[in-house]
C-alpha cells in the first residue's frame, strides 16, 4: 500500500475510540476522531477523509441525518457502526448513502475486513473501468454480457445479468434491497421484493457451486445482498 | 243578610281547607252548613227549614264547600308530591355525584351502598353481586340485616316480572340492571320507598357498578401498558449499554493479542478493557438493584447511626466514578439517627454518581446533611448544567434520560429510579430542583428516630 489513506472515525464514545483508533493506526491508517455529528460533518470538509466509520447514535445528531449530510460534501465510503439491533435506521442509512455496516459488538478483523473493502473500491473507481471481473471461478465479461464459469459459459437471462454485474461492480459491499430493485426495476419496484427473491434464486442456481448455502450471492438478512469475491482475510 | 252569611262560611271553609287535610274540611263543610242553618236560616235557633227556597241555598253551600275542600287537596297533594319529587331528584343527584368523585375502583364498589344510604336516609342498604353460586355483598347504613344467598339467588333468578319480591316483612329488593342484563340486586330496609324512586337509585347504582369496572379495566390496561413500554425500555437500554462495552473489551482484547502494540499503548488497552468491565459490572448491580427492589426483596434493617458515617459509605462505594470531583461535606455531627444505612447510604451513592456524571470533571460536588423531627435530610448539589425544566417531573423515572444525557454512554437512566426505589422503602421521599445559582441540587429525606 504506497498510499495512507486517512479514515475518519465518527464516535461519541471514548471507550470506542481508545479501542477502534489505536487498531486503525496499526495497519497503517491516518486516523482523525470526532464525537460528535456536526464535527464529523465539519471535519469531512476539513480533513478530507477517504473513508469514514460512524456510529450510528451520536449526541447531537441522528446518525441517518449526518450520513445524509456527509454525502452532500464527499464520496468516501461510510462504514456505520451501529449499536441498534432494529434493522430500519441501519437499512436507512445505508440507502442514504453509507456503503457498509458492522453490528455491535464487532470483532476488530470484522471491521478491519468492511474497511479494507471500502477503501479497495475506491481504488478501483480511481483506476480505469475494469471490463472483466474474477469472482472465485466465474468471470464476468461485461461489454460482452457474458459469464464463464470454469470452461463453460453460463447462460444468463439479461436480468439476471444485469443483478450479477451490479453485485459485482459493488463486490464485497452490501446492497439494500431497495437499491437493487431501484437499479434493476425501476424506482417503482421498491414495494416488490418477491422479484428480487425469484430472480436471486434463479441466478444462484445458476452460479453458485451448490445454491442451498451460496458462496458468492450472500443474504444479508433485512437488509440487502452482498457479493462475496474475497476470502475472509 | 244570609248571602253575605253563607258567603263568610265559604271563605271559613276555603280556608280551612287550604290549610288543613281534606277530613278536616269536610267536617268544617258540614259544621258551616249547620252552623248557617241554625243561626241565619229561618226559624234561627232551630234546624228546621221553614221555606224550601232556604233548602236550595244549604244545599249549595254545602256542595260548594266539599268542591272546594277536594280542590284544595288535591292542589296540595300535588305540590307535596312535586315536592317529593325534587327531594328524591336532588337525592339522586347528589348520590351521582358521591359516585363521580370516587376514581378508585375498589372504593367505588365498597362505598356506593354507603351513598345510597347517607343520601336517602334508609337504615339499611346492600349491593349484592352473584359470583357464580356464592354473592358478593357490599352493605351499609345503621342496621344490619343478615340476606340469606338463597334468597337472594331465587330473587335473582325470578326477575322475569322486572319487580324483585321482598324478603321478610322489610328488605326490599330490586334488580340492577345494565340495559336490560340483570347484574346484581339493590337491597333497602328502613324507609318505605316509592318503586320509581327504588328503580332511579337501582339505575344509578348500576351505572356506577359499570364505571367501577370501567375503571378497574383501564388501570388494568394502563399497568399492561406501563409494563410493556418498561420492558421495551429496558431492552433498548440494555442494547445499547451492553453491546458499546462488549465491543470496546472486544476490541481492546484483541487488540492487546496482537503484536503491534507498545508498553504504553498496551497498558492504555487494559486499562480500557478494566473500565468497561467496571462499567459493565455497574450496570449490571444496578439491574439487580431495580430487580430486588421491584420484587420487594429489599427490607429495611435500622440501627443507631451518625449521618457522617452514611455519606463516606456513600462516598466510598462511588469514589471511582468521581474522578477526583472533591465532595465537600458539611453534616450535622452533634445526633443520630435510627434507619437503615446501607439502603439510605445506597440512595446517597446514586446521587453523588449523578451529581458526579452530570458536572464537569473536577469541580465540588457538595453533600448537606441535617437532622431534623422528621429524620434526615441530605441534599446533593453538583456544579453541572442543572436539569432542564421539562426533564424535572421525569428524573426519577427509569430509562429516563434528561436531553443533557443523550449519548452519554456512562448513564443507565437507572440510577435516580433506584435512588427513589431504595428511599421508598425506607418511606422516605427525594426531590429534583435548580439552584438559582446554577447545578442541580437533589435532596432525599428519610424519616427517622432522632437522638
Amino acid at each position: 500500500m504506497t498510499r495512507t489513506w486517512r479514515i475518519l472515525l465518527v464516535d461519541d464514545d471514548v471507550s470506542i475510540q481508545r479501542a477502534v483508533a489505536p487498531l486503525l493506526r496499526s495497519r497503517g491508517y491516518h486516523v482523525d476522531v470526532v464525537g460528535t455529528g456536526h464535527d464529523a460533518v465539519k471535519a469531512v470538509g476539513d480533513k478530507k477523509p477517504d473513508l469514514i466509520v460512524l456510529d450510528l447514535g451520536l449526541p447531537d445528531l441522528e446518525g441517518v441525518e449526518v450520513c445524509r449530510q456527509m454525502r452532500q460534501d464527499t464520496r468516501a465510503p461510510i462504514v456505520i457502526l451501529s449499536a441498534r439491533s432494529g434493522e430500519a435506521e441501519k437499512v436507512a442509512a445505508l440507502d442514504l448513502g453509507a456503503d457498509d455496516y458492522v453490528t455491535k459488538p464487532f470483532g476488530p478483523e470484522e471491521l478491519l475486513a468492511r474497511i479494507r473493502v471500502a477503501l479497495r473500491r475506491v481504488s478501483e473507481a480511481e483506476a480505469p473501468t475494469v471490463e472483466l471481473v474474477q469472482v472465485g471461478d466465474i468471470t464476468i465479461d461485461f461489454p460482452r454480457h457474458r459469464v464463464i464459469r470454469g470452461a463453460d459459459e453460463v447462460r444468463l437471462t439479461p436480468k439476471e445479468f444485469d443483478l450479477l454485474a451490479l453485485l459485482a461492480r459493488n463486490a464485497d459491499r452490501v446492497l439494500t434491497h431497495r437499491a437493487i430493485l431501484t437499479a434493476i426495476w425501476g424506482p417503482n419496484a421498491v414495494d416488490q421484493p418477491e422479484h428480487l427473491w425469484v430472480l436471486m434464486a434463479q441466478l444462484r442456481k445458476k452460479i453458485e457451486p451448490d445454491p442451498a448455502t451460496p458462496r458468492y450471492l450472500i443474504s444479508e438478512p433485512w437488509v440487502g445482498y452482498r457479493l462475496v469475491s474475497m476470502s475472509a482475510d | 243578610m244570609t248571602a253575605t252569611a253563607a258567603m263568610g262560611f265559604l271563605i271559613v271553609v276555603l280556608f280551612v281547607a287550604a290549610t288543613s287535610p281534606l277530613w278536616v274540611a269536610v267536617v268544617t263543610s258540614f259544621a258551616a252548613v249547620i252552623a248557617f242553618n241554625f243561626f241565619f236560616l229561618p226559624p234561627v235557633g232551630t234546624l228546621t227549614i221553614a221555606d224550601p227556597q232556604n233548602w236550595v241555598a244549604l244545599v249549595a253551600l254545602l256542595i260548594v264547600s266539599l268542591v272546594g275542600s277536594n280542590l284544595s287537596a288535591v292542589a296540595r297533594a300535588r305540590t307535596q308530591e312535586s315536592e317529593a319529587r325534587r327531594d328524591e331528584l336532588a337525592r339522586l343527584f347528589d348520590l351521582s355525584r358521591d359516585i363521580l368523585l370516587v376514581t378508585d375502583s375498589q372504593a367505588a364498589n365498597a362505598s356506593l351502598a354507603g351513598f345510597i344510604s347517607r343520601r336517602f336516609d334508609l337504615q339499611y342498604v346492600a349491593i349484592c353481586m352473584p359470583h357464580g353460586s356464592e354473592w358478593v355483598v357490599f352493605e351499609a347504613g345503621s342496621n344490619r340485616v343478615t340476606l340469606d344467598p338463597r334468597d337472594l339467588s331465587a330473587a335473582f333468578q325470578n326477575l322475569d316480572g322486572g319487580r324483585a319480591p321482598s324478603i321478610g316483612e322489610s328488605v326490599r329488593l330490586t334488580p340492577l340492571r345494565l340495559g336490560t342484563r340483570p347484574i346484581g340486586l339493590l337491597a333497602v330496609s328502613g324507609r318505605p320507598m316509592e318503586s320509581g324512586t327504588l328503580d332511579a337509585v337501582a339505575g344509578v347504582a348500576a351505572i356506577a357498578l359499570e364505571r367501577a369496572q370501567f375503571l378497574d379495566d383501564r388501570k388494568a390496561a394502563d399497568v399492561a401498558r406501563q409494563s410493556e413500554a418498561l420492558k421495551s425500555a429496558l431492552l433498548a437500554s440494555l442494547g445499547h449499554d451492553l453491546r458499546t462495552p462488549l465491543t470496546a473489551i472486544r476490541v481492546a482484547a484483541s487488540n492487546l493479542q496482537a503484536s503491534w502494540p507498545d508498553e504504553r499503548e498496551r497498558k492504555e488497552q487494559s486499562d480500557l478493557i478494566l473500565t468497561e468491565v467496571d462499567r459493565l459490572t455497574r450496570l449490571f448491580q444496578n439491574i439487580l438493584e431495580m430487580a430486588r427492589i421491584d420484587a420487594g426483596a429489599v427490607t429495611q434493617n435500622t440501627r443507631w447511626v451518625a449521618p457522617s458515617e452514611i455519606i463516606e459509605a456513600a462516598r466510598s462505594a462511588v469514589e471511582p466514578s468521581l474522578r477526583g470531583r472533591p465532595v465537600q461535606i458539611a453534616a450535622d455531627v452533634e445526633r443520630l439517627v435510627r434507619l437503615d444505612p446501607r439502603l439510605t447510604a445506597a440512595a446517597l451513592s446514586q446521587l453523588l454518581e449523578n451529581a458526579a456524571q452530570y458536572s464537569p470533571a473536577g469541580s465540588p460536588i457538595d453533600v448537606h446533611a441535617s437532622v431534623g423531627d422528621e429524620g434526615l435530610t441530605i441534599a446533593v448539589r453538583d456544579r453541572g448544567p442543572g436539569v432542564p425544566e421539562p426533564d424535572l417531573p421525569h428524573v426519577f423515572e427509569r430509562f429516563h434520560r434528561g436531553a443533557n444525557a443523550k449519548g452519554r454512554r456512562s448513564g443507565t437512566g437507572m440510577g435516580l429510579a433506584i435512588a427513589r426505589g431504595v428511599l421508598a422503602v425506607e418511606r422516605g421521599q427525594i426531590a429534583a430542583e435548580n439552584c438559582p445559582d446554577g447545578g442541580a441540587r437533589f435532596t432525599m429525606t428519610v424519616p427517622a428516630e432522632v437522638k
